[in-house]
C-alpha cells in the first residue's frame, strides 16, 4: 500500500517567453503567412489563460493586504488598485494590538489551541499506525477499515454530546438497577481548551491513522525481520526503526494538522464560544466582521495577521503539506 | 540554506521559551501539556515494558501485572474512601494501593510458580477468598450493601449471560466468560443497586466474597502459557497497547457522541420526550428547508436556458458525428464538453428556482464539486511543464493555508457594494460599473472595447470556420459556442438589444446611472457568490492531487499517441483522463464531504440570512443558538447520511485495494 508521491513541482526549461516555443496547440497545423500569426497567437492562449488566473486568484488576498495599511477614510473612499504610497499606515496593526481589540491575547489562544492539538494526535496515531502496520492480529483489516471509514464522517454529527459531556462529564443509568454509574466525571472542561485538544485529537485520529499507516507500512519488511530476529520486541523497532524513518510523514500531518486546529472555527465556537478570555483568532475576526461595520477598517489587518502564520508555515513547508494531501487522497 | 534553517529554528525555539516565561496563558499551557504527555508516555512505555517480560520472564510479569491490577483496586476502594482508615493524611493514598499491589502479587506469583493443576486450584480459590475476605472485612459500615435480591439475580445472570457470549464468539468454553460476567454482575447488583449503608458486616463479606469465589474458579481453570501461547499473547497485548489509545479517542470523542446524536434526534428539544421522527419531518416540511412553491420559475432562468441550448447542440453535434464515425459520445468528443457544461447550467437554472437550505446545500455539492475539479484540472493540465510552473501553482494552493473565516473576509471585500454615487471599492463591483460605463457611454474607450470584443468574434469565427473546412463540424462545436457567447454580449454591448450591458440604470427621462450588485445579499444568486468562495479554496486542492497523477502518467503512453498521430487534445482526452479516472473520483468524493458539512463562509458571511442558509449553519443555530437539540441531532445526521454513500464508496474502494 505505498503511496508513491512523484515530484509535485517540476520546473520546465523552456521560459514563458516566446509564446511561438509554448506547446498547446495543434503541432500538424502549420501553414504559411498570416494564418501562422494568428496561430501563433492561439498557442499562448493556454499560458495567457494560466497566468490570468493566477491574478484572479491573487487579487482578493492582495486588495485585504493593501487595505490593512489604509485608514478608515482611505478604504472607505477609494479602491485598494488606486493605493498612493503617501496613505500608508501602520495605524490598523496598532490598532488590533492595542487597546481596541487585543488580538495579541487571541494569537496566545490560538496557539494554545493549535500547538498541543498537533502534537498530541501524532503520539497516539503513529502508536496506531504501526499496531495496524506491524502487529498481526485478528481482524486487523477490519479494524483498519473500519477506523478509516470514519475519515468522511461530519465532526457536526459528534458536537452535541461532546458538548453535553465537557459541560456535565458523561453518566450511564442502568434501566433495571435504577442507578446512575458515572463514566465520565465533570472536569469542569466548558470552554477550555483542554476540551478543544481532546475535540481536535479525536476527529483528527482517522486521518492521521491512515496517513501514518500508508508509509509505515510501506517501510521495508526485511528490517522489521532483521530487529525481530535480534530480539527486539515492538517496543523497540517502533521506537529506535520506525520513528526515525517516519519523520517526514510525520511532518506532513504535523503541518497539516497545525493549518487545521490553526484555522478551525466550527470546534472553538462550540467549546469555547463566549469565554472571551480563550477565544482564538478565528473567532475573534469573525466577530468584527460580525459587527455591521462598525470594525471594518481594522479587519483587513486583523484578517491578514490571522492568515500570516499559517501562509508562512505554508511557504516554508509546502513540499511536505503537498506531501501530506497527496498520500491523504491518493493510493499508490 | 540548511544553516540558515536550522538557525532559523532556534531563534524560534528561543523565541518561544522566552514566551512561555512571559506569558501565563502560554505558560500554563506548556505545563499542563508537558505534564499530560509525560503521564501518558509513561503509562504507555510502562505496559511496553510490563509486556517486554511477558517471553522469558513469565513470573516476574505475572507478579507485576497482578501487582498493578491489585494496586488499581486498592486506589478505587481507598481513593474512594470506601475503606476503613482511608481519607486521614497521605500516609493513607499509600497504604491501599500497597496492599492491593503486595495482596495480588503474590497471588499471581502463587500462579506463576505453580504448574500442578491441583495445586493451582488451591492457590487461587484460596487466594481470591482471602482477598475477597479482607475487602468485605475493611469496607466502612457506611457502605455495607442492603441485599437487592431480584437486582442481584438478574444483574449476575445478564453479566453471566453477556460473558458466555463473548467467550462463544471467541470460540472459547462458556463457562470462563459466564464466570467472570458473573461476578461482575454480582459486584454491580450487590454494590451498584444497593443501598449503601443499611446492610451488616455479614451481607458486606457475602458481597465480597461471592464475585471473589468466582474469579477464583476461573483463574484455576488457567494454567501457564507455553512459549508459544506467550508469543501470542505478547502480539495480542502489544495490538491493544499500540492500537488502544486511538481506538478509545475514536470511541469516546466521535463513535459514542454520534450514536448519541441519532438518539438525542428523536427526542425534543430538551431531550425529555421521546418524539419518534418529528424533528425529521419538521425539516422536510419547513419552507425554509424546503419550498418547491416556484419550481417553474427554472424554464425562464437564463442558466437554464444557456444550458438547454448547450445540450441541444450537444445533441445535434452527437447526431451528426453518429453519421460520420458511428459513435455518437466518446471521451474526447466534442459532444461532451456542451453535455457536461449544458448539464450543469441547468442544474443551476432549476437551483436559483427552489429555494431552501437543502436546495442550497444540494447546490453547494453540485456547483463547488464540478467547478473546484475542473478548474483545478484545467490548471494542472495549463501548467504542467510550463514555465513558472511551481510560482503558479503556488498562488493557486495558497488560499488553503487561509482559513475560511479568513477567506470569507477577503472576499467580502471583494464584494463589498458601495452608494452609487460615490467610487466603487469592491473589485467586482467597481469592474461591473465600469463595464456599465463602458458600454452606456460614447467615448475613446467605448470604441475601442467594442473594437477589442469584435476582433475576438471574427477571430473566432475564422477559427470556427477552418475547424469546420479542415476537420468537419466536430472540432467547430467549441470556438462555435464560443463564438456565440461573444457574439452575443457584443450585441448587446452596442445596444442593439437591451441598453447596453453592466452595472448601469436607464431612468426614464434617459439619463444613464451606476447600478452595483449587492452579491451577499442577492437571493438566489449570492449562494454561489458564497461558493464562489469555496471555490477558490479548494481549486488549488485538486489541483495539486491531479496534478500529481497528471504527472505519474506513463511518459511512454504519451510518446506512443503522439507517434500515432494524436493531437494534443487527443493524448488529453484519450490517454491523460482514462489514466486518471481513479483520482478524480478521489478528489470529487472528497469535495463532496467537505462541501456537505460547509459552515464558516455561510456563518460568516451572511448568517444563513438572505436566502443561503445551509445544513451545517442551521444545525449549529438550531443546537447551540436556539437550544433546540433534538433539532439540532436532526440536522447533523442528515448531514451524516448526506455522506454516508461517499463513506460505503470509499470502505469499498479500500477493500478492492487491500
Amino acid at each position: 500500500m505505498s503511496t508513491v508521491v512523484p515530484p509535485v513541482v517540476q520546473e520546465s526549461g523552456e521560459g514563458p517567453s516566446d509564446p511561438s516555443t509554448v506547446v498547446g496547440g495543434d503541432d500538424r497545423d502549420k501553414p504559411a503567412g498570416p494564418i501562422n500569426r494568428i496561430y501563433a497567437f492561439l498557442r499562448s492562449i493556454p499560458t495567457g489563460i494560466l497566468w490570468l488566473l493566477v491574478i484572479v486568484w491573487s487579487i482578493p488576498t492582495l486588495g485585504l493586504f493593501v487595505n490593512s495599511f489604509r485608514d478608515r477614510d482611505a478604504q472607505r473612499s477609494t479602491g485598494w488598485w488606486k493605493v498612493s504610497p503617501g496613505e500608508l499606515t501602520l495605524d490598523n496593526y496598532d490598532e488590533i494590538f492595542g487597546a481596541r481589540q487585543g488580538l495579541g491575547q487571541s494569537l496566545l489562544n490560538s496557539a494554545a489551541i493549535a500547538i498541543p492539538a498537533t502534537i498530541i494526535p501524532i503520539a497516539i496515531a503513529a502508536f496506531a499506525a504501526y499496531g495496524f502496520a506491524w502487529i498481526d492480529f485478528k481482524g486487523r483489516k477490519a479494524l483498519f477499515i473500519a477506523t478509516v471509514a470514519l475519515l468522511a464522517i461530519p465532526l457536526q454529527v459528534a458536537l452535541i454530546p461532546l458538548l453535553q459531556m465537557f459541560n456535565n462529564g458523561a453518566s450511564l443509568t442502568l434501566p433495571l438497577l435504577d442507578s446512575t454509574i458515572v463514566l465520565i466525571p465533570d472536569f469542569n472542561l466548558a470552554g477550555t481548551t483542554t476540551a478543544t485538544w481532546l475535540t481536535h485529537t479525536g476527529f483528527a485520529m482517522p486521518f492521521a491513522i491512515f496517513l501514518l499507516h500508508n508509509y509505515i507500512s510501506s517501510l521495508p519488511k526485511d528490517l522489521f525481520e532483521a530487529a525481530r530476529i535480534d530480539g527486539a520486541a515492538h517496543f523497540t523497532i517502533f521506537w529506535r526503526l520506525v520513528l526515525p524513518l517516519s519523520i517526514p510523514v510525520l511532518a506532513a500531518f504535523a503541518i497539516f494538522q497545525f493549518l487545521w486546529t490553526w484555522n478551525d472555527y466550527l470546534i472553538a465556537n462550540t467549546m469555547i464560544g463566549a469565554n472571551a478570555s480563550s477565544q482564538p483568532t478565528t473567532i475573534l475576526i469573525a466577530n468584527l466582521a460580525g459587527d455591521f461595520g462598525r470594525n471594518e477598517d481594522i479587519l483587513p489587518a486583523a484578517a491578514f495577521v490571522q492568515s500570516f502564520i499559517p501562509i508562512i508555515v505554508f511557504f516554508a513547508l509546502q513540499r511536505y503539506f503537498v506531501r501530506g494531501i497527496l498520500a491523504g487522497s491518493v493510493k499508490g | 540554506m540548511e544553516y540558515a534553517r536550522i538557525a532559523a529554528g532556534f531563534v524560534l525555539v528561543l523565541g518561544l521559551v522566552y514566551w512561555a516565561f512571559v506569558e501565563p496563558k502560554i505558560r500554563t499551557t506548556f505545563v499542563t501539556v508537558v505534564i499530560a504527555v509525560a503521564a501518558s508516555a509513561g503509562i504507555w512505555i510502562g505496559a511496553n515494558l510490563l509486556f517486554d517480560q511477558v517471553r522469558v520472564h513469565w513470573t516476574r510479569f505475572m507478579v507485576i501485572a497482578s501487582a498493578v491490577v491489585g494496586a488499581i483496586v486498592g486506589i478505587v476502594l481507598h481513593g474512594n474512601l470506601v475503606t476503613i482508615g482511608s481519607g486521614e493524611g497521605f500516609f493513607t493514598w499509600v497504604v491501599g494501593p500497597l496492599a492491593g499491589a503486595a495482596a495480588f502479587g503474590a497471588l499471581g506469583y502463587g500462579l506463576a510458580v505453580t504448574d500442578d493443576p491441583s495445586r493451582r486450584r488451591a492457590i487461587a480459590i484460596g487466594g481470591s477468598l482471602a482477598i475477597g475476605a479482607v475487602i468485605g472485612l475493611v469496607i466502612r459500615d457506611t457502605y455495607h450493601p442492603e441485599f437487592d435480591a431480584v437486582a442481584i439475580v438478574v444483574s449476575t445472570a445478564i453479566g453471566a449471560a453477556l460473558g458466555a457470549g463473548i467467550s462463544l464468539l471467541g470460540k472459547k468454553a462458556p463457562v470462563r466468560g459466564a464466570l467472570t460476567g458473573g461476578a461482575i454482575g454480582w459486584i454491580a447488583g450487590a454494590w451498584g443497586g444497593a443501598d449503601l449503608g443499611d446492610g451488616s458486616l455479614a451481607t458486606s463479606l457475602i458481597a465480597a466474597l461471592v464475585p471473589a469465589a468466582l474469579i477464583g474458579v476461573r483463574l484455576a481453570m488457567t494454567s501457564n502459557p507455553d512459549y508459544r501461547a506467550r508469543l501470542v499473547l505478547d502480539n495480542r497485548s502489544r495490538a491493544t497497547i499500540f492500537i488502544g489509545p486511538a481506538l478509545l479517542f475514536i470511541l469516546v470523542m466521535l463513535v459514542i457522541p454520534a450514536v448519541r446524536t441519532l438518539y438525542l434526534s428523536l427526542l425534543d428539544d430538551d431531550s425529555e420526550d421521546f418524539v419518534r421522527l418529528e424533528n425529521y419531518t419538521s425539516v422536510f416540511t419547513d419552507r425554509n428547508s424546503l419550498d418547491l412553491d416556484n419550481w417553474t420559475n427554472m424554464f425562464t432562468s437564463i442558466p437554464f436556458i444557456i444550458g438547454m441550448v448547450l445540450l441541444g447542440i450537444a445533441v445535434i453535434v452527437g447526431v451528426t458525428m453518429k453519421q460520420r464515425t458511428g459513435r455518437a459520445v466518446e471521451v474526447g468528443n466534442p459532444t461532451v464538453a456542451p453535455l457536461v457544461f449544458g448539464a450543469l447550467l441547468v442544474a443551476f437554472g432549476a437551483f436559483t428556482a427552489m429555494r431552501g437550505t437543502l436546495i442550497n446545500n444540494l447546490w453547494w455539492v453540485v456547483v463547488v464539486t464540478f467547478l473546484s475539479t475542473a478548474l483545478g484540472l484545467a490548471i494542472a493540465v495549463l501548467a504542467d511543464q510550463r514555465g513558472g510552473e511551481r510560482f503558479a501553482k503556488s498562488i493557486i494552493f495558497m488560499p488553503m493555508a487561509i482559513s475560511l473565516v479568513g477567506a470569507s473576509i477577503i472576499w467580502r471585500f471583494v464584494y463589498t457594494a458601495r452608494d452609487t454615487s460615490t467610487e466603487q471599492t469592491g473589485v467586482l463591483n467597481a469592474l461591473w460599473v465600469g463595464l456599465g460605463r463602458l458600454s452606456t457611454g460614447s467615448g475613446l474607450p467605448t470604441l475601442i472595447f467594442g473594437a477589442a470584443i469584435l476582433l475576438a468574434l471574427i477571430g473566432l469565427l475564422m477559427v470556427c470556420a477552418r475547424m469546420l473546412v479542415r476537420y468537419g463540424p466536430g472540432r467547430a462545436v467549441v470556438p462555435g459556442i464560443a463564438a456565440i457567447f461573444v457574439g452575443w454580449f457584443f450585441i448587446r454591448y452596442v445596444g442593439i438589444i437591451g441598453t447596453g450591458v453592466g452595472g448601469h440604470r436607464v431612468a426614464e427621462d434617459g439619463t444613464v446611472s451606476a447600478e452595483t450588485v449587492f452579491f451577499v445579499q442577492e437571493t438566489p444568486y449570492n449562494n454561489f457568490w458564497l461558493m464562489v468562495i469555496f471555490i477558490w479554496i479548494q481549486t488549488g486542492f485538486a489541483m495539486v492531487i491531479l496534478s500529481a497523477a497528471i504527472k505519474a502518467v506513463p511518459t511512454e503512453l504519451i510518446e506512443a499517441a503522439k507517434i500515432d498521430g494524436a493531437t494534443s487534445s487527443q493524448v488529453f482526452w484519450r490517454v491523460t483522463l482514462p489514466q486518471i479516472a481513479t483520482t478524480i473520483g478521489v478528489v470529487v468524493t472528497t469535495l463532496i464531504v467537505g462541501v456537505m458539512k460547509v459552515f464558516d463562509i455561510v456563518k460568516v458571511t451572511t448568517n444563513g440570512q438572505f436566502g443561503s442558509q445551509v445544513l451545517a449553519n442551521q444545525m449549529f443555530q438550531e443546537a447551540f443558538g436556539f437550544t433546540n437539540t433534538g433539532k439540532g441531532a436532526a440536522l447533523a445526521i442528515l448531514i451524516f447520511v448526506a455522506v454516508l454513500p461517499v463513506m460505503i464508496y470509499n470502505i469499498r474502494r479500500m477493500q478492492r485495494e487491500g
